[in-house]
């Protein structure tokens, strides 16, 4: 039985996406990897969208509205494994939270782990409602998958 | 980086095993804070004829007694902590024992709710001080200490709610009838153990037990006061009883269900033979004791096919020792030196006599340490006792066709679980895809009660002077 997690947050304004991108992009592989050594995310995506846009997709001119979405189905506990995550992607999230609204005040996040769980309760849509709901096709784990493959 | 602590500023049981065979555990609660205070300064120095707070500072001779303090978070408020610091704790620190979120997380419910505990503990309110006495044997000097500190509980401004006894049972026996205190982390910058006991596992950064040093996560755990933060610690004090008749008649009826004799159905649960052997070096029968050079000197998962045991076939993958510190195992998150804790617990009881069956309460008593009970305390009890979806997907040198280490684990901890008869189960793995061979024991019940428990913070002895001082500073 996976859990959403459905983070949203606001971008400092002035920020380009090309900057958050060749930002991430640096850790590509090691998020790709930690992911998959954690073993309990079954798929995880972000999102850039612009509030100011109409049908919310950015465009080629710049913004000082966008927001970042991350979204993931996940096994287990988001909160009970915070410390796992953190020594795995979280160079990742520190990288992601400076250009975050409020996201310098948490980082390093290996440093302030409880503010960080915080931070990721109150701004995780799927953690509030009317934004609860998730469909699954199957209750299999991704260990459970992953063993009978 | 040589990490240094400074040995004289932190509280002794964190970091050395005290190796002695007495202990009695006072549950204080703070009636004057002022009081209290002085008290505290009288232990940290010593003086007015008090025994001193032990160290983690080598001493040249062995002191009569070990003396160590820990309060909880209504201790720390009692004393002058803001609400706004204590916001900066360990959040089931900050919620505490008693509270029915933490109790919910190790299984406290049932006979174990905190509403049933013994000596005042069912009031986590009102209990303040876990205050620890350890003698090494000699029972004369331990009720002369005692006296010496009861004579001041109530001038200090503090009222006892119970005190609670333990002694060591011979070759450091527990009353189920293994051998204990066998494995223990190793602690990057702690002193040696004088009884070397080498594993082949990574060392454990400071901060996993100390606060105010990286962890493994590469981070600090910090509290507010700073005051309060560097060589402080935390521990879940603990008070389980075991019922040995219970434990033997699951022994008998479920070995023999399970096709094995009762010292191998004891060894599979445990992880260990009673005199203390690891299955994974003497996977057949006991054997004679192994040195302290090999007894805890093992991985499950090799290179080396003939030594591999990924699939628990030889040490189940639910065991205890194996489930509490699956070593090198594929488990989820990261790996077991992120969720590492120091045990320093000895018995309570007289051993029981099978001969002469008794109700006696009997069990262990003591501190499971670290720097994050959320992290490592109830993380291992919650993720690894209490559930089995910890463990990764992952084949031995067999193949797919010799089985997964998915499917050869079940139920809860034989020991530590709840083990609600409805669904109670362990696992005994054997070769087949998909755990097709398995032998799977079900129906059983918990045959360990947890009669106490509390949250502490165990601080600094910079902390402690400054906890002494405190009520005076405010007002109090």
């Amino acid at each position: 039985m996976a859990s959403p997690l459905t983070l949203i947050l606001p971008i400092i304004p002035g920020t380009t996406l090309p900057t958050i991108s060749a930002a991430l992009a640096t850790y590509g592989p090691q998020l790709t990897a930690a992911l998959s050594s954690i073993g309990t995310v079954h798929y995880a995506r972000t999102l850039f969208l612009d509030r100011s846009a109409p049908n919310l997709q950015p465009g080629a001119s710049p913004s000082d509205s966008y927001v970042i979405a991350i979204i993931t189905e996940f096994d287990l506990s988001f909160d009970k494994y915070i410390q796992d995550f953190v020594a795995q992607v979280g160079p990742v999230f520190d990288a992601l939270l400076q250009f975050v609204v409020g996201g310098a005040a948490i980082t390093p996040v290996a440093n302030n782990v409880a503010a960080f769980e915080a931070f990721i309760t109150a701004n995780d849509a799927s953690q509030h409602p009317p934004n609860t709901g998730l469909f699954q096709a199957y209750t299999f784990t991704v260990q459970e998958i992953l063993a009978n493959g | 980086m040589v990490t240094v602590i400074n040995y004289a500023d932190v509280q002794g049981t964190i970091l050395r095993g005290y190796r002695v065979d007495l202990a009695r555990h006072f549950i204080l609660s703070i009636t004057n804070a002022a009081k209290a205070g002085a008290f505290l300064a009288s232990l940290i120095d010593g003086t007015n004829g008090f025994p001193r707070i032990t160290t983690a500072h080598r001493w040249t001779e062995k002191p009569e007694c070990f003396v160590n303090i820990g309060f909880t978070a209504p201790g720390l408020a009692a004393l002058g902590i803001t609400e706004q610091q204590l916001a900066t704790f360990d959040k089931p620190f900050q919620l505490g024992a008693t509270s029915t979120t933490s109790a919910a997380n190790v299984g406290d419910i049932g006979d174990s709710s905190p509403e049933n505990w013994i000596g005042g503990l069912s009031n986590g309110a009102k209990v303040h001080i876990v205050l620890n006495l350890w003698v090494d044997d000699d029972p004369q000097i331990l009720e002369a200490v005692t006296l010496r500190l009861r004579t001041a509980f109530a001038p200090g401004g503090l009222t006892e709610l119970s005190a609670h006894d333990a002694h060591a049972l011979p070759d450091n026996h527990v009353h189920f009838g293994y051998r204990d205190n066998i494995a223990q982390p190793t602690v990057i910058g702690a002193p040696p153990r004088k009884r070397k006991i080498p594993d082949d596992q990574p060392p454990v950064a400071t901060g996993e037990f100390l606060l105010g040093y990286p962890n493994q996560g590469n981070g600090t755990y910090s509290v507010q006061p700073p005051e309060l933060s560097k060589n402080s610690s935390y521990a879940a004090f603990r008070i389980i009883e075991q019922d040995v008749a219970a434990f033997d008649a699951f022994l008998a009826e479920y070995a023999e269900k399970a096709g094995v004799d009762v010292e191998t159905l004891a060894a599979k649960v445990c992880g260990r033979w009673r005199n203390g052997n690891p299955l994974e070096l003497q996977p057949d029968a006991p054997g004679e004791p192994l040195p302290n050079s090999q007894i805890n000197n093992f991985t499950y998962v090799s290179p080396d096919a003939t030594k591999d045991d990924t699939l628990g076939l030889r040490c189940p993958i639910g065991s205890h020792i194996r489930r509490n510190n699956p070593r090198n195992a594929a488990i989820t998150g990261t790996d077991s030196t992120h969720h590492r804790i120091v045990r320093r617990a000895m018995p309570y009881g007289p051993a029981y006599d099978p001969a002469k069956p008794d109700s006696i309460p009997r069990g262990l008593i003591g501190y499971f340490i670290n720097a994050s009970i959320s992290n490592q305390f109830e993380f291992i009890t919650e993720q690894w006792n209490l559930d089995s979806k910890f463990v990764k997907a992952a084949t031995g040198p067999g193949g797919k066709e010799a089985g997964n280490a998915f499917f050869n684990i079940s139920g809860e901890d034989v020991f530590l679980g709840v083990n609600d008869p409805a669904d109670s189960s362990f696992t005994l793995a054997a070769l087949g895809a998909k755990g097709k061979n398995n032998t799977v024991i079900t129906g059983f019940s918990r045959t360990i009660t947890t009669r106490g428990g509390a949250y502490v913070f165990l601080p600094s002895i910079s902390g402690l002077r400054y906890l002494a001082a405190l009520p005076n500073q405010a007002g109090m």
